[in-house]
């Protein structure tokens, strides 16, 4: 990897998170109509309960709880992105405040620190680097 | 409606078998339902079959219209059906209708599959529109450790332990070293499976199933033909396909809604209930049931959720011997998953075979006594689920 390729970010995917003036956020959406919270953004409700689907942006976050988590031990095959050499790392289900369970990866210097029901908060970090080298960064969950 | 019964079935073995295409080994399960109920190939007026993507079906999930094909080609209508790891009961459900609908007398529901290796890739496209690229790239979980987390929410849950995990998996090979169409036919201690490789925390490779190659097949048909063949036949009392319901609080892509507690796997439970509903079956009338364990945490999710075991009870169930054959509640006496491998899309109707086959009191050593009812149960990709009560 050269030096050039190696200082070059990119995001995991295009307008999912945001760092935003209040901090790291989730790019979601929200029915006027029902309250449904969706993430990422849905251009219509899925509530089949719903008269009027009405979807207006709504950011998600910081603060969550761990429903549950795992650690990946093993290098998984692409596109997931990790570090070289591999390194463990955790990944979880995390309730966020607006009703919504959303995975992501966890930071932390030991993959194995966290539990269920543990706090967590976003932030937005390096999950690794691609096949061309350049690093990927995504929305994660850190512990509080 | 008419009544609808399983007149003959076959099965390709379970395993690795490189050397042969997907229709050899579809054409092996169905010669052998053939053979069993008595009925020529011409005499199939229809074809329902699984739809596979990842081996023959002319790369588009044709896979019946391959076995019509190979079998000789006599003009009769052939549905593919796609519903992931549930396609094997979609096309039963499919074969049942058309049977009991009066619009054919014999009907063939196939299921076949040659599995590439490794874990399932659930999808290979690199399209960031496609929600299963976007969580494999933007977080990266495998299934194990999306089984992993269904497992440990259960252990914080209820307090589940690694021994009451391994005890599940013992249970199933224990059983699978006993079937014939097993892949892996050997019994495993405590030691054994706690000794396994660790996948993804809880879960060690002796608790997880892989991908296998296989082939299942069955006949179907009317009563007036049931009645006037020479075994006794298995009754279908119902065929139930369903989709997950919008509250169900799993994450099927990056998230989903909280949802009421427990609400998982409501595309199983739906079907299941549904199932039970048309049978007119009570959860004390059923004798055994064949569920989809992927992992072992699923027998003890599954009858839980399904209502017919307290919740948080089913490792003490299970420690007892409650779920072997002769226990209050067998569960997957065939040896499972665990055994087995999974075919995705054939697995959904080898179950439906086990069950059969325990119905007709042919299981051998691991025969449920005296079996008049059993349940089959698959989950298959996108929120598909089937469930299938059979009784004698
Ligand atoms: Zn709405």
């Amino acid at each position: 990897m050269s030096e050039a390729s190696s200082r070059e970010t990119v995001e995991s995917a295009e307008g999912l998170f945001a760092e935003t003036p209040n901090g790291p956020r989730l790019c979601g959406s929200r029915c006027a109509t029902c309250q449904t919270p969706y993430f990422p953004r849905s251009s219509g409700c899925h509530n089949p309960d719903c008269d009027a689907s009405k979807m207006e942006d709504l950011y998600l976050g910081p603060k969550g709880r761990v429903w549950s988590l795992s650690v990946q031990t093993y290098p998984p095959p692409p596109p997931v992105v990790t570090v070289d050499p591999f390194e463990p790392f955790a990944a979880a289900m995390v309730d966020l405040e607006e009703g919504l369970r959303v995975l992501g990866r966890i930071v932390a210097d030991d993959p194995g620190q966290l539990n269920v029901g543990d706090e967590v908060e976003l932030v937005i970090a390096p999950l690794g680097h691609d096949p061309e080298g350049r690093e990927v960064v995504s929305w994660q969950f850190k512990p509080v | 409606m008419r009544e609808v019964a399983i007149l003959g079935q076959g099965l390709h073995p379970w395993g690795k078998f490189e050397a042969q295409s997907v229709t050899e080994l579809c054409r092996h399960a169905v010669e052998a339902a053939l053979g069993d109920a008595g009925v020529k190939w011409r005499q199939i007026e229809a074809v329902a079959a699984a739809s596979s993507r990842f081996s023959g079906g002319k790369g588009w999930g044709l896979n019946g219209n391959d076995i019509v094909e190979d079998m000789g080609s006599t003009g009769i209508p052939v549905y593919n059906m796609s519903a992931g790891c549930a396609a094997g009961a979609n096309a039963f459900n499919v074969g049942h209708m058309l049977v009991a609908s009066g619009q054919h007398d014999i009907v063939l529901v196939m299921g076949g599959e040659k599995m590439p290796k490794g874990f399932i890739q659930t999808s290979g496209l690199e399209d960031p529109t496609d929600p299963e690229y976007l969580r494999q790239r933007c977080v990266g979980l495998p299934g194990p450790g999306f089984w992993a987390m269904l497992c440990r929410q259960r252990m914080a849950q209820h307090g589940t332990t690694e021994e009451d995990l391994a005890a599940i998996a013992v249970k199933a090979h224990k059983l699978g070293a006993m079937n014939e169409y097993a892949r892996f036919r050997k019994e495993f201690t405590m030691d054994d499976v706690l000794n396994s490789s660790m996948v993804n925390y809880p879960l060690r490779l002796y608790e997880i199933c892989p991908v296998s190659d296989g082939a299942a097949a069955v006949v179907l048909c009317s009563k007036e033909i049931a009645e006037k063949a020479a075994s006794k036949p298995v009754w279908v009392a119902s065929s139930a396909v369903a989709t997950a319901d919008f509250n169900d609080g799993l994450p099927r892509h990056l998230a989903c809604t909280i949802g009421p507690e427990n609400a998982h796997h409501s595309e199983a439970k739906i079907a299941v209930r549904k199932a039970m509903q048309a049978a007119g079956v009570e959860h004390g009338d059923i004798d055994l049931i064949e569920l989809q364990d992927n992992t072992v945490y699923y027998e003890l999710a599954f009858p839980e959720e399904w209502g017919f075991i307290e919740p948080g009870t089913a490792e003490q169930w299970v420690a007892k011997g409650d779920t072997m054959p002769t226990g209050k509640l067998p569960i997957n006496p065939s040896g499972g998953f665990q055994s087995f491998g999974e075919a995705t899309t054939a697995q959904a109707l080898w179950q439906i075979v086990e069950v059969a086959s325990q119905l007709r009191g042919e299981a051998g050593g691991r025969q449920v006594p005296n079996a008049k009812i059993g349940l089959a149960q698959s989950l298959g990709l996108g929120g598909n689920a089937t469930a299938t009560v059979l009784r004698v």
